[in-house]
């Protein structure tokens, strides 16, 4: 290891902003750039990062057999077949959150910690117990953010939550971004977002409907090199593992707007 | 010409529905980084008149009080208090 290994919890308060879409891909990405990733599942009771990484029905023991003794932590782990230096620890999907308490969840990823460079903690959607178990162990936070009002202001809470907990270091993706809505004064823009937010803006990734063929598959839509998401997702993962990497040039290719260019007038 | 025509050619321009988002949000921000609530702001607003009192202005309108976000997550409390130096009020009469 050449650097010292660092737990990032993905959180963002909202359901449904894209924390798992985003935990699958950059530890894809990650794993790419040759760092040895686990990805944390702690979402207990509604788990999806394992099918997000197509990797569901091999599963032989979760977070929770591991914090009881049923198993190893080495036993618990599923290595992902294209990404050997890509591991999951899943959730339990029968049990509750409340099973768990955050000092458990500290002791697993400082456990984690010896053989893995990044822990990714997939955050689930609140600020109850199972988010209080996401950050107890986290380092640094990254928050996922749609460009909605309602998704900003409980990103707003997340941070004074995560500010509260002595979590300083937290970085923004803003998610679902569609460029010809902002342009037409319909969307908020990162700018805007990031003004009212106040940190570190990480990524920016464009709405992209092959994000919907990726979770049928299983394979994070990082892995498809035609979809934008995919290529602003493996930017992410440049910038956290410490390259500085400029943000895309995101605009509307849609047959109007194409046709907008070639004739100005229309 | 009849603006119905206009609007077969869908040449009126609606709002920019992301300005209102943006004052929408300045201000639920605002509010939720104070944890201010209208009780909150009415005893506010009370000590203020009282405050102006003491300092021998007598308030002559209505307050209004104001939280907006400011930079790094902070907050501005834009009070509006209408006032009248004591004296004058006095000398008016």
């Amino acid at each position: 290891m050449d650097h010292e290994p660092v737990a990032i919890t993905v959180t963002s308060g909202k359901g449904g902003v894209g924390k798992t879409t985003t935990v699958a891909s950059v530890g894809i990405g990650l794993a790419q750039l040759g760092r040895k990733v686990c990805l944390l599942d702690t979402d207990i009771g509604l788990r999806k990062l394992d099918l997000m990484l197509g990797l569901e029905n091999r599963i032989v023991y979760d977070l929770i057999d591991v914090i009881e003794g049923v198993c190893k932590l080495r036993q618990s782990l599923v290595r992902h077949k294209e990404f050997p230096n890509l591991a999951l620890l899943p959730a339990a999907q029968t049990r509750y959150k409340e099973e768990v308490t955050p000092t458990q969840v500290k002791q697993v990823v400082d456990e984690l910690k010896k053989e893995f460079e990044f822990i990714l903690i997939d955050s689930p959607a609140g600020i109850e117990g199972g988010f209080r178990n996401a950050i107890a162990a986290a380092d640094r936070a990254i928050l996922v953010v749609n460009p909605e009002i309602p998704s900003v202001r409980d990103s707003d809470r997340v941070i004074g939550l995560l500010e509260a907990a002595d979590l300083r270091e937290i970085d923004l993706v803003v998610n679902r971004v569609q460029p010809g809505m902002v342009k037409a004064g319909d969307m908020l823009s990162v700018e805007r977002i990031q003004n009212h937010l106040a940190v570190n803006l990480l990524g920016i990734v464009p709405e992209d409907r092959r994000i919907i063929r990726s979770s049928n598959t299983g394979e994070p839509v990082i892995m498809d090199p035609k979809s934008l998401a995919g290529r602003a997702f493996s930017n992410i993962s440049r910038r956290i593992n410490g390259e500085s990497v400029p943000f895309m040039e995101l605009e509307d290719n849609g047959l109007i707007n194409r046709l907008k260019r070639l004739f100005p007038i229309a | 010409m009849n603006t119905n025509m206009i609007n077969l050619f869908g040449r009126d321009k609606e709002r920019r529905t992301a300005d209102t988002a943006n004052d929408r949000l300045s201000l639920v921000l605002s509010y939720q980084r104070t944890e201010i609530d209208e009780k909150k702001l009415k005893h506010f607003r009370a000590r203020l008149i009282e405050l102006c009192d003491e300092f021998g202005y007598d308030v002559v309108g209505q307050v209004e009080i104001r939280p907006q976000t400011g930079r790094d997550r902070t907050t501005v409390i834009f009070a509006s208090i209408p006032i009248r130096r004591r004296d004058s009020v006095r000398e008016s009469l």
